[in-house]
């Protein structure tokens, strides 16, 4: 991609970097709820329903733009690849092949149908049992991003490394990014409520995502570290090229989220997990969910860098 | 929280910054090589690449001297190779045009030649 952008190639980071957001939104509510929130609230039932319902509004949402947002990144892929107008891609036969005859194709019709089975899996959220095939339909809708991308373009056990890794890269943001705002509804609730039973939910809360937030950024970065290995290769592609100074920016905004994440854990969790003195834990609330809309913040524009990756070729194509 | 925004901003401008081209070299080798003279007429060209590529997108042509195709056939797509059958009938400079569609939906192409017989 040079520059400026072409108008095509900017509505194909955008809509990459939307599906990305909403992916990894619904995605990391479930999971939230899952290992975080369900043992939280345990000590506050009107916690739980509040807490319950938020988590069902956000994955619904989540997921609804993710479906709506796929299906126009299917369109303008299927566009580029047969460098045809928006107009003309939308025919019926043009369609059909990349359904059926690429990779791209088969892996966004097996998402839709993940998302189908996910939405019917959410209708019936009342239904506890079934919360874990829930959480299990949305880590795969994550996770499967990684056949549309460079780790799915490889082949033999160099491929199978590089699709794993993508995967399981997918996953850990989606913990880290998408638990945020969960988190932060907590946190905000607990606010306005300044009860013992919240300071209580809080500090659970906080001690388990310090724990999620540890495992997810040693996903991360191993992850990362296998992918920048295949997709850049060397020092001086990573300097020398887009993709990797691209990369950089990424690993600068990651560096910024990872400062956050690490004051939260050394300074403002202690705070909230001491005993309490006058006013300390309610500030050190505030002060984390304010962090957590900060890192949020970052991390929607990390999706957005990683709209924008999947569009380049790897430096490593470039540097022989 | 304006102060980070800027930041992420200003450093995603910086590397978004014009970089120089370098050639693309996706093609990995090929049978007849690249630029290479053959004793004797090839019955089929091959090409292997960095990538796995998709068949519905990707096609070559291998035209004589005169701008003649000399391929026959649809190309045969097989992960990251990919044949097509040639008849080609004399000495002489045969060029390649190639183009691929790789699986992670990057676009490339290019050409080459060579040479049979002198």
């Amino acid at each position: 991609m040079a520059w400026p952008i072409d108008s095509a190639a900017l509505a194909l980071v955008a809509i990459r970097t939307v599906h990305f957001s909403a992916t990894a939104l619904t995605a990391g509510v479930l999971l939230f709820r899952a290992v975080i929130g369900a043992a939280a609230t345990m000590s506050s039932p009107v916690s739980a329903q509040a807490a319950d319902a938020q988590t069902h509004q956000l994955a619904g949402w989540g997921l609804l733009v993710s479906v709506l947002s796929g299906a126009v990144w299917f369109v303008l892929t299927a566009a580029d690849m047969g460098n045809l107008a928006v107009s003309r891609a939308l025919h019926a036969d043009v369609l059909t092949t990349v359904a059926e005859a690429t990779q791209f194709g088969s892996v966004a019709v097996t998402r839709l149908v993940l998302a189908l089975l996910l939405g019917a899996s959410l209708a019936f959220d009342g239904i506890k049992p079934l919360r874990w095939l829930t959480l299990a339909l949305a880590l795969g809708l994550m996770a499967s991003i990684a056949w549309t991308g460079h780790g799915g373009s490889g082949f033999g056990v160099e491929g199978d490394v590089r699709v794993a890794a993508d995967a399981l890269h997918l996953i850990a943001a989606s913990a880290w990014i998408g638990g945020l705002v969960p988190l932060a509804l907590l946190l905000s609730a607990g606010l306005h409520d300044n009860s013992s039973a919240s300071i209580t939910v809080a500090r659970v809360a906080t001690q388990r995502v310090s724990l999620l937030g540890i495992a997810s950024v040693g996903t991360l970065v191993a992850t990362g570290s296998i992918n920048a290995w295949f997709l850049v290769g060397s020092s001086r592609a990573l300097f020398g090229t887009e993709y990797g100074r691209v990369l950089l920016a990424k690993l600068a905004l990651f560096a910024v989220m990872l400062s956050f994440a690490a004051f939260n854990r050394t300074i403002l969790t202690p705070r909230l997990l001491a005993p309490a003195t006058a006013g300390s834990q309610p500030a050190a609330v505030r002060t984390l969910t304010r962090h957590c809309v900060v890192e949020f913040a970052l991390g929607l524009i990390i999706l957005g860098v990683v709209g924008w990756l999947g569009t380049v070729h790897p430096a490593s194509h470039f540097m022989n | 929280m304006s102060r980070f925004i800027l930041f992420a901003t200003t450093t995603m401008l910086v590397v978004a910054a014009p970089t120089a081209s370098f050639a693309h070299a996706f093609l990995d080798r090929a049978e007849p090589r690249v630029g290479n003279t053959v004793a004797t007429a090839p019955r089929e060209l091959k090409l292997w690449f960095t990538q796995r590529l998709e068949q519905a997108f990707s096609t070559v042509e291998v035209t004589n001297g005169s701008g003649q195709r000399v391929d026959t056939g649809k190309p045969r797509v097989n992960d990251n190779e990919m044949a097509i059958s040639l008849r080609v009938r004399g000495p002489g400079t045969y060029r390649v045009n190639w183009h691929v569609l790789s699986v992670d939906t990057h676009t490339t192409e290019g050409n080459f030649t060579f040479t049979v017989g002198k």
